[in-house]
Formats: C-alpha cells, structure tokens, sequence
C-alpha cells in the first residue's frame, strides 16, 4: 500500500482518502481516531492497518472508534452520534492526549457538521479530517489533509534549531524506519539532527515543537502542498523529496547545505567515497548481464526507479540485454546510498540465482534429477 | 386500486387539494388513504381535524421499526380517510429523502398501502431521489401536477415533468402524468396560460380551482372545504376533481419546456 508516487502520476494507487489519513494518524500514538461513518469503514481500516503493522512485525493495535452509523443516523443526522463516540473516546482506559474524527462518504453527504462538534470545548484537543473519499478525493489527499490537521497541534513561535523534520513518511511501506535511518545519517553529515518525525511513532504533545526546525524533508514530490502549507505557516523552507540514486543523494546533501547555511562541499565528497566503497561490495556482479522488467503495468512511469537502474548499470557495468537476470524496477525507489546497498543485495540475489539455475539446466540430465550431494 | 401522487411548488396549496379529494372521494363510499410525504407534516391536518397525528419516523426514531404496528401510523379522519406523514428529521440536519424511502419501505412491510385510492402528498420539488419515490417502483401510477398561473409555479411544475419523463423511462416504475390542477390565484388569464402549459408538455387541464375565501375559512376551523361547507360551490369544485381523477384513464408521458421554451411562452401571456 503506497501512496502516489509523484504530481506527474496522481492516477496511480488511488484508494480511499479515509485510509490515507489514518496511516498518519494512528502513528500519534496516545490519540484515539474517530471514523464517523458506519461501522465498516472502520473494520475494513482496522483490518488493513492491523495486518500491514504485522508485516512489518509492529504489534500495536490501532486505536480506533466508530460512530456506527445506521439508517436512523443518516434520515436524523449523525451529530448525536458523534458527541457519544468522543465522550467514549475521553473515558477510554488509557485516556488519550487528542482525537482526530474523521469524516467518511455518507456523513459528508447529509452534512454533518463534523467541525461544529469538534470545535466544542471537550478538554482535549478534537481536530476534524476531512477525509470523505466521493468528493474526490484519493489515498494521497487523506494523508496531506492528516498531516495538515496534525500540524495544529504546534506551538507557535519557538526558535529554530539545527535540525530537521521527516514530513509524510509512508507508514504502510517495509523500509520506514531504514529510510528515516538514511536520513538521519545524511544529516549527520552537515551535523544536522532529527526534530520530529511527522507523522511516524510520535506523541501528541512531540507535535509541539514542529515549529522549531530548520528544514522540513519531504517523504515524496506530492507532499509540496504540505510544505508550502508548512512554509506558510511555520516559515519553514522545505526539500520535496527524500534522495534517489547516487548523485541524487549528493545534491539532497547540497541542497540542505544551501537551506541551512553549511558549506555541504567536505559533506558530499564523504559521502562520494562511502558511495564508491558501497558499489565496490558488488564488484561480484559487475558485468554481469540484466534486464529490467516493471513490476505492474502501472509503475512503468516512474522516473526515479529508471534513474537508479541507469546509475547502477553504469557504475557497475552491467548489460542491459533481453536475455539477461530479469529484475524488477525498484518501487517505491530506494533511499540515498544505503537504500540503493539493499536494492544491490536484491540484484544480487537474483544475478546469483540465475547463474545456479544455468549451471544446473547444464548439467546432464540424470544427474539434475538426483538431489545434490 | 388507484395511486396518485400530488406535487407541486411549495405553499401552491398541494395538501389542501389534496386533503379536499380525498374527503370528497371517501364521501362516495371509497377507502382512501393519503400519505404525507414532507417534515413539516400537515398534510392530512385538516383531515384530522387539527390533530398533528404522530409521524413514522417519530416513531421509527423513538421506538425503531421492529416495534411499529400498522395501528400506530394509520390514522382515520374524516369520513374514515386513512392518514400517514411521514415525517423527517429536524430543519437542517439529516436527510429527509432517505426518511421518505426507510417511510414507503415500513408502509410496505407493515402491507399499509392499500385501498381503493392511495393519495400521495409530496413536499414542494424533486429535491432528490428519495422525494421522487413516490414517483418510483411502481408506487404512484398517476402523477398530478398543482400550479398557479404564477411563473415560479410554472417553473417548478415543469421541472416535476422533467422527473416524471425520467421515471417514466424505467421498468419498474410505471408512473405517467395524470395532468395539471390549476390552483387558481385569481391572476388575468390564468386558467388560458395553465391550460397552454399543461398543452404544451403534452397534458391536458384536468380541473380549475377558483380562489375562494371559504378555503381559508374552513382551515381555521381545521376541517376541509368538503366537510365544513359541504354545499358551497368550492366543495362541488373538489367533488367534481375527484370525480375526474378517480375515473380518469387518459395519462401521458410528459415533454418538459427547455428553459428558454418557457421563458418565452411566459413572455407571450405576460400583458406589456
């Protein structure tokens, strides 16, 4: 489950905006999300992140209500409905910090006032997502429309650090915590430290200091309306996409640099030879023969994926060739030089496999049917 | 059996035609029973000779539907016409046309609709889907529209054509128009221009209702025309629209005006 890759490609993944959202909010760890709709928009949510958490070997239960809307709610108005989920929702065992109500298709077409309800004084912080999915919506909006009602729980006007936020992490995908790592390791670099990661594994009152960092790092090129959203708000300049390839992680390096006034050039010559020492690790598969194959018909378009395969085609030689390793296109694309060392060890693997399945179908027949050894 | 249903611009006088027809039908012996179908529920007061009778969805909403039976929505009122509203939510929040499907599905399970007429009251437009139910499914067969001479009325009538002709189109609604009320607002050649329009979507004029102080006078006293001046020219009025409705037989599949249609066939009978 990825959300869309890139501006140039919004049709791709499309999906439901309620989704979207909650892959966000459920990482405000001590908030309790409301999914003001009927109870299956819920299940079918909880299911998915729950399930996805697990894959990636998190145990944690999404905390989720519902207001269990029924036909009587929709004819009368789901109001009432709501006012009883937030009150449950503040005697909850553990109590939680802020609440996030999300709105689904059907409430948003009666016209619930979610934000009326909200705007209440419930003692703690309400906030409404927008997040009904017929109004246009898709699986991308519902994490920048999070990611923007998040934000209002910042403080206002504390001083800037030297440091960095992660804006827009893709919670539901498997390199999460090993991209944020890549990051922070860039960083160091320039001697530039981790302020908040928003939205991955937070607590409420970590929003607060949003406000203080230096620059925001976007996950991905779509974000850039939370940026200037962000910019906007917190005077915070941002870079719109985590790094892709070998020289795309030279010019990130450069780029923060330039932002927060630090000459990048000893930064990015480190980084060029801890670059050539990555790519000597596969001196192995060095010409060896591929060829690069999408993996879904609706990936073909992605720029950053063909970047990084020409990149590493030509730094370690390798041959393109019909007859080649059939090797997927990397998606999403893999992050600064230690996502690309992963991807490598992906290469790898299949380069090697193909080598033994050739040395084996070489093999004389009755020795290929007796098992080796 | 025999369904109608009334609609008609709002305050055009939809609900006392209505409650007048139906009385004056159930004067002839026939079973009626007349449906509501607007939140503001006074369809069948003056049937009910004032009482605001409780709603279905009142009571779907106080007890839910399991606990209703057809004895706590069915009213009877004069002359043992049988009365329904449907009810809604309150002004501003909801959704009062999904009230008016979950209404015709309870009236449906509880087998209420039934009877020689079945007199259906819609709110003023075709605001949404669930206000043209009666219009769906096979409900109301014949569909009759109540205007003035007044533009706006006019206006309102054609675009309940336009959702007539749509209805029409499908299977399983087998619902026509039936033709067009004039409720007479005493304006210089109302009954032509009426007469023209309904001509014009492919109906015909099925009755003419003078303006008549007796109306208004007989709604203070909370009863219909029929039953409160029942020899007054306004009562022989309604008999003779009931009578003209109850056995007629000629329906059409309405032609709505395009918007520049009616505007200049409003422009030949307005008086420069």
């Amino acid at each position: 489950m990825n959300s869309n890759p890139s501006l140039s490609n919004s049709s791709r993944f499309e999906g439901c905006t309620l989704t979207g959202a909650l892959s966000v909010l459920t990482e405000v760890r001590d908030a309790v999300c409301i999914i003001h709709g009927p109870s299956g928009c819920t299940h079918h949510n909880f299911s998915l992140l729950h399930a996805t958490h697990l894959s990636n070997d998190r145990l944690e239960v999404p905390r989720l209500l519902t207001t269990r809307l029924t036909e009587n709610d929709i004819i009368f108005g789901g109001e009432e409905a709501l006012e009883r989920a937030i009150a449950r929702a503040i005697s909850l065992s553990p109590a939680p910090a802020s609440i996030f109500v999300l709105s689904t298709c059907i409430v948003e077409t009666i016209g619930d006032d979610v934000a009326a309800v909200c705007a209440r004084d419930w003692g703690i912080p309400v906030i409404a997502v927008p997040t009904a999915g017929f109004l246009g919506g898709v699986f991308e909006t519902g994490i920048r429309n999070a990611l923007s009602a998040v934000a209002s729980l910042a403080r206002p006007a504390t001083e800037k650090t030297l440091s960095a936020n992660l804006i827009g992490e893709k919670n539901l995908e498997y390199d999460v915590d090993e991209n944020a790592a890549e990051i922070e390791r860039l960083l160091s670099r320039l001697g530039i430290a981790v302020n908040l990661r928003f939205v991955r594994e937070i607590r409420t009152d970590d929003v607060g200091c949003l406000n203080s960092a230096a620059v925001n790092i976007l996950r991905e090129p779509s974000l850039r309306p939370v940026g200037e959203d962000f910019k906007r708000r917190f005077s915070i300049p941002y870079v719109d996409s985590f790094p892709v390839g070998l020289a795309g992680t030279c010019r990130f390096i450069e780029e923060i640099g330039r932002i927060c006034g630090i000459d990048a050039t000893a930064a990015v010559a480190e980084e060029k030879v801890f670059q050539a020492k990555m790519l000597e690790e596969f001196a192995d598969i060095a010409g060896s023969r591929v060829y690069f194959q999408s993996p879904h018909p609706m990936l073909d378009a992605d720029l950053d994926a063909k970047t990084v395969c020409t990149e590493c085609t030509d730094a370690l030689d390798l041959v393109v060739d019909p007859d080649g390793t059939a090797i997927p296109l990397p998606y999403p694309a893999p992050v600064g030089t230690t996502g690309l060392r992963r991807m490598l060890h992906r290469w790898r693997v299949l380069i090697r496999g193909m080598r033994q399945d050739k040395a084996y179908s070489k093999r004389p027949k009755r020795e290929r049917e007796m098992p080796p050894g | 059996m025999k369904q109608i249903a009334l609609y008609g611009k709002g305050g055009i006088g939809k609900s006392t035609t209505a409650a007048n027809l139906s009385a004056a039908l159930a004067e002839d012996g026939l079973d009626i029973l007349q449906i509501g179908c607007d939140p503001k529920h006074d369809s069948t007061r003056m049937l009910m000779h004032g009482t605001w009778i409780p709603t279905v969805l009142d009571l779907i909403r106080e007890r839910g539907e399991a606990e209703i039976t057809v004895g706590d929505v069915v009213y009877r009122g004069f002359s043992g016409v049988r009365c329904v509203e449907a009810g809604g939510p309150e002004p501003g929040i909801g959704c009062a046309g999904r009230g008016i499907i979950a209404t015709f599905q309870l009236l449906e399970r509880l087998e209420a609709l039934k009877g020689d007429v079945i007199v259906y009251d819609v709110l003023g437009d075709v605001v949404c889907g669930g206000f043209a139910m009666p219009m769906r499914d096979g409900y109301a067969q014949e569909i009759y529209l109540v205007t003035s001479g007044e533009l706006m009325s006019i206006y309102a009538a054609n675009n309940i054509a336009k959702a007539i002709a749509r209805l029409s189109r499908r299977v399983r609604s087998r619902c026509t128009l039936g033709g067009v009320i004039c409720n007479a607002k005493n304006i210089e050649g109302e009954r032509d221009l009426v007469e023209e329009f309904a001509r014009r979507i492919n109906s015909r004029l099925i009755a003419y209702i003078p303006r008549d102080r007796v109306v208004q006078i007989a709604e203070l006293q909370k009863q219909t025309v029929v039953e409160y001046a029942p020899d007054s020219n306004q009562a022989a009025v309604y008999r003779g629209l009931a009578r003209t409705v109850y056995e007629n037989k000629t329906t059409s599949i309405p032609k709505p005006l395009e918007t520049d249609e009616l505007e200049s066939f409003a422009l030949e009978f307005v008086q420069v």
